[in-house]
Parts: structure tokens; C-alpha cells; sequence
């Protein structure tokens, strides 16, 4: 575990996991503390997932690993996020990117008025070779392969999930080594839902892709994901297999809807269990 | 520290929703009141009338332009012109024998009714299309004014105000201008703060960030647009009247320019848009650091420490107030009011660095 001094060195030894976040704390607008003290860890080729509830900081995570908190008056106060094994704090969003780092947001926010092709040549660096946009744009059509049928209209006329489609194969073109998927789920059927994160699951294991799923539906997210990390008003209050989180009664009462009724004594009891457990 | 939220608890929802349910502040803006109504024992007769006056009545124009340009979202660039109707509507009816106080309301309504003519642009376009749409009243409201001997008194002309009374005060003293203008600034700070947490304030805040949304909950985009524009340019047209009557004593057209516009949407996004505090900080910094840029510099000059020719003397000041409105933007792009409130803050949770919730 590092500690929190800013004097380490950028490199460190080779055993080092692709992602590494310890003890990142965010404060938005000098004030308000969002995170406090987000400690994780992915593998090359790992497939994560970050569960938790509304409000519970997962978006903000991902923001302070993609650099996206300015925008929003929002400031990483503690901790260390190394990539690599180099530090990407101090770096602007673009500079991740071509690190390897990239980061579907929350909501698709796609490229309205360009067409999905213009849409991923938008991601793909200004100073690549034609035949590597190419190569790169037919992998994106074999994946989606309803994207190339409607290629060649306005994506703000796409279907939600087509649109969902679009904001991670654009994301694919930035050939990154981890791409990070805020709420792919978002407001897409259960059908589709599934479908995506399928879709993303076979990326993950052909290319090796590490990601990092950020999710509120739980149930789908576990079903597909190695590892998973559960958030809770800014701590990280539990992590582990997936296997072993979907069977975790705690997980089910409060994730997987799977005790059913309610009893208020016993909430209380598993409230205290998960503190244990944090 | 000063500012204590401990022990504040709010049992009513008439208290907490108070303008200043922070006992702090409430100090603070009290202190400050008593502050102002001292004022012309406290100062000497150049601050007050050159200072303080000014001061007052350019906030109380800053914060009609606030209610318009950041509560409701609707960008104006003609402001003065919406004054300079306010101004001559008042000194024309005031010859014509008309109260003072009639006089007051009827610039306002002449205001609002011209402002509305040209806010129904608003009902059409946006951003910076609305931004021409007011120039084009910024310039045709002085071409009017100009060109129409009846308003202006022929092209050269210079309107002096008449003797009036304001509530049986005869305004002829330093101390009547001054307790005019500072009512009329209070009243609109009153007025701008119920307004903002009031259903109207809300609707306003509704069609100013996403006007479709407001109007699928059933907020009407049209009518709350029109509403914005008719109180502000009836706050500005009286205010544009108050300036008239208690400062300048004397209009001419240039004191209404294109330019004038401009500061007072410099006043309104330095302070911070749609801010009350920031109006007040807005005017005075726009208002005021010339003139103290300029003092610092004579009182530097006279040292002779480095050679700087008259010339010079005249434009550095112009250069370094330049330079700190791109900073206050570049620095804190919602103005000096969030500095305020982050000063605020800090010390609301002090000793602590952070709130949770």
C-alpha cells in the first residue's frame, strides 16, 4: 500500500497493476468531500466492476481517474492514482487518453449532428493512418453491427441503445488499455442491457481490454464482471470475486433485492454487519 | 469564528426560510445597513455624493440587469438605453407638473413597456442572437433620443433636472439625494431576494436552464420570459430616473452610450451572474477601481521613482482594471460573489475542512 506523500517517484517496480487508485479523496467546490479515500486496484485484462448507490461517488471516481472533475469545480485533495505506473494526476483528459485511459460517460453524450461514422473518425488521433482508422472502425462494426447498418445517419436519430452502442465504439477507438463504462445500462431494456454487456465482455477477453464498469444494476454487472468493488457514501465498503459477492447475503439484501420483506430490526443488524465488514 | 451554524435549528419553515437565516449574516447585513444610513455623518461631502451615491445607484442597475440576465437567463445588451427611457420619461413628466413619485412610476412603466416591445424578441432567439436583438434597442432607442427634439431638447442638448420633493423632502440637499438613492437601492435588493425564492423566481430560474423542461411541468416559457423583461426594465427605468434626480442632475444622451450597456454587464458577470451580493461587488469593483487605480497611481507618481509621462498616467489605470476583469473571469468564472461565498463557507465549517452532506 502507498501511503499518501507526494514525494514517490513516477515509476515504480514492474508488479505493479495496470490501474491503481490509493486513497483519492474529492472535495467539489472547496467544500463538499464526495469521496474519502478510494483505494482500487485493476489487473491487466481484469474486467471490474464499481457498484454502489445513488450519490454513493462512483461517477466522481471515475471523473478523478479521467480528469473530467474541473468542469465541475470538483478537486482530487489526497491520494494517488498511478496508470502505468505513472502518475496521472497532473495530467489533462486528453493526455490520458493517449495514455490508454479512456472513459464513456454517464449519459452517451454522443455527437448529435455528426453521422456514427463521423463520430468515431471524431475519436481516432488526428495523426493516425487511414488504414489503421479503418481497421479500427470495421473491429467497432463487428462488434455493433447495427452501428454500420445505420452508419450513415444523424446519431441524434439513433435509438438509445444504438447510441450507447456509438459512445463505447468511439471510446474503442482510441485504442485504450482500459476503458471505463459509466451506466451503460442507462434507461435500455433489460434485453439490451444484456446484449451490451455481452458485447463488452467478449472486447474485454479478445482484446484483453481491462474495464471498469460503473453500475447501479447490480444483478447485471455481477453477472459479467472478475472482480467487483462495492461503494457506499464515498468509502469503499466492500470488495471481492463476483462469485463471492453474489452470494454474500449483505449484497443480496441491499444490491440483489433478494431478501424480500423488509424487517426493520434486521436492517439494522446488517447495517452494523457491513460496517464490520468495511 | 463568526459564522456558527451550531446551534441554529430551525423548527419553522418561516425561519428557515428567512433572507438571512444564518444569525451571522444577519448581523452583517444589519451592521452594514446602519453603516450606510451613518453614512453622511461618517464620510466627508466628496466621498458620499462622488463615491457612495454613484455606488448605490449603479447596483441598484446592476441588479435589474441581474434579475434579467442571470435569474431568467436572458442576455441584454442595451440596459442603459432601458435607463436613459427612465430618465427622460421622469424629467418630462416632472416639467410637466407631474409628483415625483408618479413621475418615478411612470418611467418605470415606460421602460417596461418599451423593454418588453424589444424583449419580445426573446420569445424567438437565444443567446447571442438576443444579444442583437438588444443592441439594435441600445441604438435605436438613442438614435430616437437624439433625433427627437421633443425627448432631447435638440441634438446638442443638456435636460437639468427640476426641483422635486420625494416624500415631502425637498431633493436639494447631499444628505436627500443620498437617502433617496439608498431606499430605492434597498428596495430593490428587497424586492430581487423575495423574488428569488418566490414561485415567480423559480419559473424564471426554470426557463432560464432548460426552457422545455420548464414548460412540460407547465411553466410557460413565453409568459415568464416577458415577465423578466417587463420587471427589469421597470426596475431600470426607475433607476435610470433615481440617477437622473439624485446624481447626475442633468442628462444628455452620451450618459446613456453603448458603453454604459457594457459596464453594466461587466458589472453584472464580475460580481457573478444573478447574485445579489454580487451586484453590490460588481458595481463597486467596475465603479470604483479606476478611480482608486488612478489615485494609487498619482500618489506612486509623485515620488518619482520611475519617469511616467502624463500620458501614461492616464492609461495604466485603463490597462490594469482590463487585466483584472479577464482575471476575476479567468480566476472564478461565477464572479466575485463566489469568492465571497467560498470565504463563507470555509469559515461556515471551521474548524473542519469539509462538510459530508
Amino acid at each position: 500500500m502507498l501511503t499518501s506523500s507526494n514525494t514517490a517517484v513516477p515509476l515504480r517496480d514492474t508488479a505493479q497493476p495496470l490501474l491503481e487508485l490509493s486513497n483519492v479523496e474529492v472535495v467539489y467546490d472547496r467544500v463538499f468531500l464526495a469521496i474519502k479515500g478510494v483505494s482500487l486496484k485493476i489487473e491487466q485484462g481484469q474486467m471490474i466492476a464499481l457498484l454502489g448507490s445513488n450519490g454513493a461517488g462512483k461517477s466522481t471516481t471515475l471523473k478523478s481517474i479521467s480528469g473530467l472533475l474541473a468542469p465541475e469545480r470538483g478537486l482530487v485533495t489526497r491520494g494517488n492514482l498511478w496508470f502505468k505506473g505513472q502518475d496521472m494526476l497532473p495530467l489533462t483528459p486528453p493526455k490520458r487518453v493517449a495514455a490508454g485511459l479512456v472513459h464513456v460517460l454517464e449519459g452517451r453524450r454522443i455527437f448529435e449532428h455528426l453521422t456514427p461514422e463521423d463520430n468515431l473518425l471524431a475519436a481516432f488521433p488526428l495523426r493516425g493512418s487511414r488504414q489503421r482508422y479503418q481497421e479500427l472502425r470495421e473491429q467497432v462494426f463487428t462488434y455493433f453491427p447495427r452501428l454500420k447498418e445505420r452508419a450513415r445517419t444523424k446519431s441524434g436519430y439513433l435509438s438509445g441503445g444504438e447510441q450507447q452502442m456509438l459512445a463505447i465504439g468511439r471510446a474503442l477507438m482510441t485504442e485504450p488499455d482500459l476503458i471505463m463504462l459509466d451506466e451503460p445500462s442507462l434507461g435500455l431494456s433489460p434485453l439490451l442491457v444484456q446484449e451490451i454487456f455481452e458485447i463488452i465482455r467478449k472486447i474485454n477477453e479478445e482484446q484483453g481490454m481491462s474495464v471498469l464498469l460503473v453500475e447501479q444494476n447490480a444483478t447485471a454487472a455481477l453477472a459479467v464482471v472478475d472482480y467487483a468493488y462495492l461503494l457506499e457514501n464515498g468509502h469503499v465498503v466492500m470488495s471481492g470475486e463476483a462469485a463471492v459477492l453474489r452470494e454474500n447475503p449483505d449484497v443480496q439484501e441491499f444490491y440483489l433485492g433478494g431478501a424480500g420483506k423488509v424487517d426493520y430490526l434486521n436492517v439494522k443488524h446488517y447495517r452494523r454487519r457491513k460496517r464490520w465488514l468495511a | 469564528m463568526f459564522y456558527r451554524l451550531s446551534g441554529i435549528h430551525h423548527t419553522r419553515y418561516e425561519s428557515a426560510r428567512a433572507l438571512w437565516p444564518v444569525t451571522a449574516d444577519r448581523r452583517i447585513v444589519q451592521g452594514l445597513l446602519l453603516l450606510a444610513v451613518a453614512a453622511p455623518f461618517l464620510l466627508s461631502d466628496l466621498y458620499l455624493t462622488s463615491y457612495m451615491l454613484p455606488w448605490l445607484i449603479w447596483t441598484a442597475a446592476a441588479l435589474s440587469l441581474t434579475l434579467l440576465m442571470g435569474v431568467a437567463g436572458q442576455l441584454h445588451f442595451g440596459f442603459a438605453a432601458v435607463m436613459a427611457i427612465g430618465a427622460y420619461t421622469s424629467i418630462h413628466l416632472t416639467r410637466a407638473g407631474v409628483p415625483f413619485e408618479l413621475a418615478l412610476l411612470g418611467a418605470g412603466l415606460m421602460a417596461a413597456l418599451i423593454g418588453c416591445l424589444f424583449g419580445a424578441a426573446a420569445l424567438r432567439v437565444k443567446g447571442l442572437y438576443l444579444v442583437m436583438a438588444t443592441l439594435a434597442m441600445q441604438y435605436l432607442v438613442e438614435w430616437t433620443i437624439i433625433n427627437v427634439p421633443a425627448i432631447s431638447g435638440g441634438a446638442q442638448a443638456t435636460l437639468s433636472t427640476p426641483d422635486v420633493t420625494f416624500l415631502f423632502i425637498p431633493l436639494q440637499s447631499d444628505g436627500a439625494l443620498y437617502y433617496t438613492a439608498l431606499l430605492w437601492t434597498v428596495v430593490v435588493t428587497l424586492l430581487i431576494m423575495n423574488i428569488k425564492r418566490s414561485s415567480f423566481g423559480r419559473a424564471l430560474v426554470a426557463v432560464r436552464d432548460k426552457d422545455f423542461a420548464a414548460s412540460v411541468i407547465g411553466v410557460n416559457p413565453l409568459k415568464y420570459k416577458l415577465l423578466a423583461f417587463f420587471a427589469s426594465s421597470f426596475l431600470g427605468g426607475v433607476t435610470g430616473a433615481v440617477l437622473a434626480f439624485c446624481y447626475y442632475q442633468a442628462v444628455t444622451p452620451e450618459q446613456f452610450g453603448f458603453n454604459v450597456s457594457i459596464q453594466l454587464v461587466a458589472m453584472v458577470l464580475v460580481g457573478g451572474l444573478g447574485s445579489v451580493i454580487g451586484a453590490y461587488l460588481g458595481a463597486g469593483f467596475v465603479l470604483l477601481l479606476p478611480i482608486v487605480l488612478t489615485n494609487l497611481l498619482a500618489f506612486v507618481a509623485q515620488f518619482d521613482l520611475i519617469p511616467i509621462s502624463f500620458n501614461l498616467l492616464s492609461h495604466i489605470p485603463l490597462m490594469v482594471y482590463g487585466a483584472l476583469i479577464i482575471g476575476v473571469i479567468l480566476f472564478e468564472p461565477l464572479g466575485l460573489a463566489k469568492i465571497y461565498d467560498n470565504i463563507r463557507k470555509y469559515f461556515l465549517v471551521w474548524p473542519f475542512r469539509h462538510t459530508q452532506s
